[in-house]
Formats: structure tokens, sequence, C-alpha cells
């Protein structure tokens, strides 16, 4: 048993925490007000080479591992989810051209990527198909060289940003098996009949780009489907145990950080001639969430790790999302109780990290779909 | 051409924080690299990056601790790091200002720099005067408190702006081998990138101990000895009115009556 964090990892911490405390909490408060992608946050974050973390470095990236990038994800969750957010979905979707991309494709998009002049995006969830992935049915219509694509996709992150999109395509209605006949295609935004429409009104995470795409006829050449044609369904599911401790590292990091900030608000805060963290109330609350951050950390940081060893972790990956975003939850809730009616108004950060919270129990599949998993693993019964 | 630029982690106190002994409680500190250094290492690393052929070392005394700062220095883009320490220096009641600069002297003999950047103070000790005994115990050209250095790499010349007292400004040349103590906003040094990070993990930094660089321990002998650490007591207040003159002028003559300075 051996708890040592890879070489490196504190010099992370402390420069993203300087980052963060000189460019991001600023103007936190600002960009979740106006809704509005902080651009100018991200040409900064690309100067100190925040961007494109996991990229290999021959592709102009860092090259760092799951455990690695979940640290680096839990910092700047910590700092501010919503901005947070864009940094580390600024390059969704490549992880499927790392994995089975050609040499073409990974030089053509995730060089980009990685030096922050584009941004790249996962397509997978339609109106229709949320939870039910494998109901989806946007439709890939070979004709020649090229593909033709018709459909809509849902909740897109960057979608009305992004420069080009993975997008989970039927390419063969009539396949065998629930899961054969998908691919994965890569469209770029600026192909002709390719539109996005920005969803606005979300609860949290507000600072983050998210739409609804629409393709009309769009047309892309063949040499942009990644990996092999009807495989894109199980080649998508190889990246949930990484995309899966991803959420489970943003819980943490947004407890930590909400925690943090009722930690000092009730160091500071009087009521009946004392700090409110004189009351064993207050402290009973405090000493609860950093045990469960710590007990969401470890599980999560173990999630990584064994995906790092190139091990399948289904179930230890739905467990660490569930249990990471309900400690989040739980937590942003109990740090607006502790500011009271400071905690109701944008003065402080906490109702924002309340509003925040909720959308990690949704997205990357929700509470009930990462139970559904955990008890389908123990019971011994296989994808059906 | 080759900088040595020196860097010191320091110690960081807290807003509140109680002195144990001689020192302040380990618990209130948070070692950092040592603010004028960073632009120091930034000015370096810009020259480096600026013409061909150009070696950063950096150069530190300090415990395994300071590891983690100078690795820092390294992911800003420093070449390679000497750092400086063994059980004598560990020992060592007090390392006075000489001290620190007759084994960074060594240092500077082993490596044969063309310019030595050192930053113009510490943020913990604040003496300022590492940088220019240093200078004059290996026979550099120095210029003190610099806050723009245009480099004649050729030349061998090093066209500098030193801040004097009062805001008033000296332009000088000093001629390489140099050594320059660098003022705070001389430039903006960068946040170390993840990818920096990553490639300082595996760029050289070499321990070496007092007989390494051909020292002994007598060099560490002070005649200065710390003998006590307190918080001085506050001896007055000032207060601070906020608003317009119109309003400011009258609470500040009230309080001129109430204490008494004028009458009426």
């Amino acid at each position: 048993m051996d708890f040592e964090l890879p070489e490196g990892i504190d010099q992370i911490r402390k420069e993203i925490r300087r980052f963060g405390e000189n460019e991001i909490e600023p103007v936190a408060k600002k960009y979740d007000r106006e809704e509005k992608y902080p651009h100018e946050v991200m040409d900064k974050a690309n100067e100190m080479g925040l961007l494109g973390a996991s990229i290999p470095v021959e592709y102009g990236g860092a090259g760092y591992s799951v455990l690695e990038t979940s640290i680096i994800c839990e910092e700047l969750f910590a700092i501010d989810p919503g901005i947070g957010f864009c940094i580390v979905a600024s390059s969704f979707g490549t992880e499927a051209i790392q994995e089975f991309g050609t040499e073409d494709q990974k030089a053509e998009f995730l060089e980009p990527v990685a030096r922050g002049e584009k941004i790249s995006g996962a397509a997978i969830s339609e109106p229709h198909a949320g939870s039910d992935v494998s109901s989806i049915s946007t439709r890939a219509e070979k004709d020649g060289d090229e593909y033709v694509i018709n459909g809509n996709k849902m909740w897109i992150s960057n979608g009305s940003i992004g420069d080009f999109f993975v997008v989970l395509c039927q390419t063969d209605p009539d396949a065998e098996g629930r899961y054969n006949g998908f691919s994965q295609i890569i469209v770029e935004s600026d192909r002709d009949g390719f539109e996005a429409d920005k969803i606005k009104g979300k609860l949290g995470i507000r600072a983050s780009d998210t739409a609804e795409l629409i393709f009309d006829d769009v047309r892309v050449p063949e040499e942009n489907v990644v990996g092999t044609e009807g495989m894109g369904f199980l080649q998508q599911m190889q990246f949930f145990d990484a995309t899966r401790v991803g959420v489970a590292a943003q819980g943490v990091g947004l407890a930590k950080g909400a925690a943090d900030r009722a930690l000092e608000y009730a160091q500071e805060r009087e009521q009946f001639g004392q700090p409110i963290s004189e009351f064993q109330a207050i402290q009973h609350k405090i000493a609860e969430a950093y045990t469960d951050i710590e007990a969401a950390r470890n599980l999560t940081y173990k999630g990584a790790w064994a995906v790092d060893q190139g091990e399948q972790i289904t179930k230890l990956a739905s467990m660490a999302k569930e249990y990471g975003s309900r400690v989040a939850v739980d937590v942003a809730n109990e740090a607006v109780q502790i500011h009271g009616g400071a905690g109701y108004v944008d003065d402080f950060d906490a109702e924002r990290f309340y509003r925040d919270a909720k959308i990690l129990q949704i997205y990357e599949g929700t509470t009930e779909i990462q139970k559904n998993i955990i008890a389908r693993e123990l019971l011994g019964k296989g994808m059906s | 051409m080759k900088i040595l630029v020196t860097v010191k982690e320091v110690a960081e106190v807290e807003d509140e924080f109680e002195i144990s002994g001689d020192d302040i409680a380990e618990q209130y500190l948070e070692y950092d690299l040592n603010e004028w250094d960073d632009y120091a290492v930034e000015e370096a690393v810009q020259i480096s990056e600026e013409a061909e052929d150009v070696e950063v070392v950096t150069a530190t005394i300090g415990p395994e601790r300071a590891e983690e700062t100078i690795r820092m220095a390294l992911a800003k883009g420093a070449d390679r790091a000497v750092r400086v320490w063994d059980d004598d220096i560990e020992s060592a009641s007090y390392l006075d200002v000489e001290a620190k600069a007759e084994l960074l002297a060594a240092v500077v003999e082993e490596e044969d720099p063309d310019l030595v950047l050192t930053g113009v103070q510490a943020g913990d000790e604040s003496n300022g005067a590492t940088g220019v005994t240093l200078a004059e115990k290996i026979g550099f050209e120095w210029a003190a408190v610099v806050n723009q250095l245009d480099l004649d790499i050729e030349g061998g010349v090093a066209n500098v702006h030193r801040e004097l007292e009062g805001g008033v400004e000296e332009l000088t040349e000093v001629e390489s081998p140099a050594v320059l103590t660098i003022q705070s906003g001389i430039n903006e040094p960068r946040y170390a990138s993840l990818r920096g990070i990553r490639q300082a993990q595996s760029k050289p930094l070499d321990v070496q101990t007092l007989d390494d660089i051909g020292l002994d321990a007598d060099v560490l002998e002070s005649p200065l000895a710390q003998t006590d650490l307190y918080e001085p007591e506050s001896e007055g207040d000032a207060t601070v009115w906020n608003g317009d003159a119109e309003e400011t002028a009258g609470q500040l003559a009230e309080f001129l009556r109430d204490k008494g300075v004028v009458e009426g």
C-alpha cells in the first residue's frame, strides 16, 4: 500500500491556485451572472499551458495521466466550477481521437486543441436519448466517399463555441445487437448545414457553453470517421471509466471549494459574542464535510489510479462518480447553511457552488444510472 | 552564454501566528519562491528565449524541502539547478550574508557564468545585501536594484536602469561578467505551465556539499547571533476617514479638537 502521489503534483496544485486567485476568482461571479463563455480567461489559461493536459506530449499537450488530470480538475473546480469546467472541457471528445484516431487525425485535430487554437466537443445525447444512449437516431449515411449527417444533438458542451465535435451517429440501422451500427465521426462546425443553438437559463456552471446541435445534410469526408465504422458505441464506452472518475474529481473539488469558504466564514462571522465556529453545531457540519470530501477523494484517486494501470473498473468508476457528486451537493448545501442569509445572495460564493453542484448528479450518467451499474456488476449481470 | 540565478526559498507567515523560542512556530509558515527571485528567473528565461545558446542555472542554499521551489523555477524555463546543503550548514546557528555570499561565490567559481542575477532582497530577512556582497567576493562588476535590462550579448555589456531613492533612475552600463540584483516589476513572471512542470521533473538538480564546492565549515562561523524574536508593540494608531473632502475635513477638525491639538 503506497499513497505517494506523482512527482510535481504539489507544484501543479500551487500554480493552479495562483492562477485561480489572480485570473479566475475576480471574474467568476461576472461570467456566472452574464452566462457568458470566458474567452479572456481561456486565453490566459492557454498562455499558462493549462489546456490539453491529457493530450500526449508529441501532439503538443502535457501528457498527464488520469490521476494527474483528476487532481488538476479538483483544483480548478475548487476555485470556480463554471470556469473550471470550461478549462477541462476544452478538449472534450479528443480522447477518442487519441485512442482510435489515425496519425493524420491526431496531427490535424489534437495539436490545435493542445495549442489552445481550437476547442473540441463530444456530441452524444439527443433530445430523446439521454440515459438511453443506444436509442440515438442521428443518422450518417454513406454517399460515395462522404457521409451525410442528419439529426439533433442535445446538451452539448462547447456547442456554440466549439470548432469540431466527435459525434456519435448511427451508420447502420440494420446492425444486429443494441450497441452495434454506431460510428464516431468528426464534424467541423464550419461545415454547411451545421447549426448550434445556445441553451440559456442553466441553474449552474453558467460560464460554460451548452447548445443544441442541428445537422441538416452535413457532409463530411469518410476520413472523419474515428476508429472502426459500426464500433462507435463500444469505442465510446471505453472512456466511461475515465470520464466518470473525472466527474468524481469535479465533485471533490467543488465540495472542497464550498467547504473551505464555509470554514473561513464560520471563523469570521460572530453571533452571541463569538465566532460561529465555536458552536458545536457548526463544528460538526465542518467535520462531516471534510470527512466526506476525504472519503470521496480517496475513492476518486483509487479509480483514477486503476484506470492508469489499465484496469477496467466499471463498478468503481460508477461508485466514485455517484459518491463524489453526492458529496458535492451535500457539502455545498451545508456551506450555504453555515453562511445563513449571506449564503442566499451572491455577495459570497456559497450560493454559486450550491447551484453548480447539481449538474454533477446529472451529466455523464445520472446518479440513478450509476446505481444501476453498481448493482448490475454486484449481481453479476451483463449489459443487456 | 551562461546565466546563474540565485534562488531562495522563503518562509511566508500567516496573518496570525505564534512565536516559539527564537522563531515563528512552524505551523504558521508556508514556503515559497522568493518574490524578487521570481523576477530574476523570468528575466533570465526571457534572455534565453530571445538568444541562442543561453543556459540558465539556478543556485540555492537550502534543505531538501527547497527542491519543490527549485523545481518551480525549472518549470518556468531554467535548465538545471544546484542546491548547496549538508549537515554542517544544517547545524549552523546563523547563516549570515557573508557566509551565504561565500557559498554562492564557490558555486560561481565552479559554474563560471557570464551573468549572475539575484533578487534585490529576500522576503523573509530583507537584508538586501547578498547579491552585492557576492559581486564583491567574485570581483564582478555589479548593479543593484535593476528595473530594466537590455543585454548586448556580443558586446558583453548590460545596459541597465537602476531604481534609486526618491523615484530617481540611473541609466548605466555594466560590463560582463556581472552581478545584477533584480527589482520586482522588471517583467511579468509567468505561470509555470503544466508541460513545464512535467519537464522540470527530469531536469538535473545537483546537490552539493561544502566539500564539493571546496569549502569547509569555518566559512559558516558568524560574529552574528540571533538572540530574540518578538512582535513589536504598537505605539500609535492611524485613523483613516473615507468620503469627500467636505465630510472628512469636518471629522478631522473634530478629531484635532478632541485631542487638544487645536482649540475652539
